[in-house]
């Protein structure tokens, strides 16, 4: 055969016209029905900067919790960034207390690959308290899941084992 | 807005769709973009060697494993040494395509122009790494990191819809069960099904509120559509006076903050699309559509979950706000009712192959406009008038397209 010298080499095999009901006159593509399929993998390893906004994660690891605020319009975004999107005003650092409510949340029984999460697990949008918009995390130690609603206070909590990802230092509780 | 140039005018000269399918072991998208590509310029009666331009439509490097994959797609039709142009915009990545052909051509820059569109989405990569690769197009730094990913943002979104107006699981699972069996009427659909409501609500869990009925599909497959004046038509498309004539006359594009964390309250704050309601008003007014429940026979909407269908009908201006699921028991979407939607079956029965999907529901509206459809998927014409919206991200990139027919 001499397949055997493809290291990669999954299979070979005759694939079916997906289309016979297009092709009354018969498979256009007969010569080229014979397939192979190959492994492939690729490994990358990035050194990632977070951005000017790697503030709020060096705070996180201090466990207090940081956000942006407009000098000039005064809105304090949930998740900082660095320019005022409604002014276009460099923002200033502000500190808030980590408490919030729960303005709404899913609860997943599936996880994206390279993911380590528990299923279930819920993801929620917290309106902060002192923020303008709303914050993305997980809220983890919630009991059961039908005691989750919204409207329910809840909290930051900081990791104090290590984590995989300096955004992993936090996630929301019930308050 | 001052785009409506009327000395210049966008015709649609045909469409070709290589099948939707879980996984297309036939072929790569090179191939599929091959098949559909053939058979739009046949339905079209145009020879590539005319055509002066492309658009390429495609979303994901990750799913692909191939940067610049349109120059390959190119040069395989025989356009080198024509220009083109890719561009991207996620789930609305084909929408964009078509829009840009309306530009390119209303601005003179060319006459005529192909856009084909694909992606390899299937089964070559595990589900969860598949639902990685979309998560991608979340905010990487901010949402990704807490394990989010797309079926998380939407239930979100839904629990907020649900919470405010009292929408149904139930009556979000009519979308499905509708998109499933329009797709039982397209040979080229990834997932036609005959099912009922409690199929869907007895279907497993993935993300509360969203079982796994609730959800579009991972499709391969390849779309595409000739777009001419039509000068350039009377000079060089055989089938020009033999088919009905369909001209684009509406297109808009609108926009939200990437996470929706960021986005104002109360609108669209968690529920809503504001990016579509603003690329609707805007297609609207270059169509002169004013009541879109009468002023359009058929719709395709982006069903990427069934409850985004809901949300969609009230941000295009089909229903007010926190109706939709109503007017979905009423059947008014239903093929034979007042506007039927997703007659191809959409992102949930069709399938979702996301640089092919908005090129997909423009060669519905083109079979529908021309009654080239099914039997039993054909709507009636009476405005003469079709839409067609795509999304990506969570409605942070939105088009709306329209097609209507000039007898």
């Amino acid at each position: 055969m001499g397949t055997e010298l493809i290291s990669n080499l999954l299979e070979i095999f005759t694939a079916e016209d997906p289309m016979p009901f297009d092709h009354p006159e018969g498979d256009p593509w007969k010569d080229f029905r014979q397939i192979m399929r190959i492994e492939w993998k690729m490994e990358f390893t990035y050194r990632h900067i977070l951005g000017k906004y790697s503030k709020f994660f060096i705070e996180l690891a201090n466990k207090r919790f940081f956000t942006t605020e407009c000098p000039k319009c005064g809105k304090v975004w949930g998740i900082p960034r660095p320019l005022c999107a409604d002014c276009l005003t460099i923002t200033r650092w502000k500190e808030l207390p980590g408490t919030g409510v729960l303005s709404s949340f899913s609860v997943s029984y599936f996880v994206p690959a390279f993911m380590k999460v528990e299923t279930p697990y819920v993801l929620a949008l917290v309106k902060m308290d002192g923020a303008d918009t709303l914050f993305t995390h997980q809220l983890r130690n919630f009991g059961r899941v039908e005691d989750i609603k919204v409207g329910m206070p809840v909290k930051v909590a900081y990791a104090t084992e290590p984590v995989s990802h300096p955004m992993l230092l936090m996630w929301f509780e019930p308050a | 807005m001052e785009v409506l140039n009327k000395k210049r005018r966008v015709f649609v000269l045909g469409g070709g769709i290589s099948k939707f399918a879980a996984e297309r072991v036939d072929g790569n998208m090179r191939d599929w973009v091959n098949e559909a590509v053939l058979e739009a310029l046949e339905d079209a009666g145009v020879d590539i060697q005319d055509i002066e331009h492309s658009t390429t439509s495609y979303f994901s490097d990750h799913f692909d494993k191939q940067l610049k994959a349109g120059a390959i797609f190119h040069d395989n039709i025989g356009m080198c040494p024509k220009p083109n142009v890719r561009v991207e915009g996620g789930g609305a990545t084909g929408g964009l395509a078509i829009r840009n052909a309306y530009a390119y051509i209303m601005s003179g820059l060319c006459d005529s122009m192909i856009v084909f569109g694909a992606e390899n989405m299937g089964r070559h990569v595990p589900s969860d790494v598949a639902q990685q690769f979309i998560a991608l197009a979340s905010d990487t730094d901010w949402e990704v990191q807490v394990a989010g990913f797309y079926i998380a943002y939407y239930a979100m979104m839904m629990v907020a819809h649900m919470e405010k107006y009292g929408t149904k699981e139930e009556q979000f699972a009519l979308v499905s069960v509708k998109n499933h069996r329009n797709a039982m009427y397209n040979p080229k659909a990834h997932y036609p099904m005959d099912i009922t409501v409690e199929d869907v609500m007895n279907s497993r869990m993935i993300t509360y509120p969203y079982k796994l009925l609730d959800n579009c599909l991972l499709s391969d497959g390849a779309a595409c559509l000739i777009f001419a004046t039509e000068e350039w038509a009377k000079k060089h498309c055989r089938t020009w006076e033999r088919k009905p004539t369909i001209e684009m006359t509406g297109t808009g594009c609108g926009t939200d903050f990437m996470r929706m964390a960021d986005r104002p309250h109360p609108y669209p704050g968690i529920t809503h699309f504001r990016g579509k309601r603003m690329a609707a008003e805007q297609a609207y007014k270059m169509a002169g559509v004013k009541n879109p429940l009468e002023d359009f026979d058929c719709f395709e909407v982006h069903d990427a979950y069934s409850g985004v269908e809901l949300v969609s009908y009230e941000d295009l201006g089909f229903c007010k706000e926190g109706e939709s699921g109503k007017l979905m028991e009423k059947g008014v979407f239903d093929l034979g009712g007042e506007l039927p939607t997703n007659t191809s079956g959409g992102l949930i029965g069709f399938g979702h192959p996301v640089g092919a999907t908005g090129i997909a529901q423009g060669v519905e509206i083109l079979r529908q406009l021309r009654q080239e459809a099914h039997p039993k998927r054909q709507v009636e014409l009476n405005a003469k008038r079709g839409g067609m919206d795509s999304h990506g991200g969570t409605g942070t990139f939105c088009v709306v397209n329209i097609f209507e027919r000039r007898d």
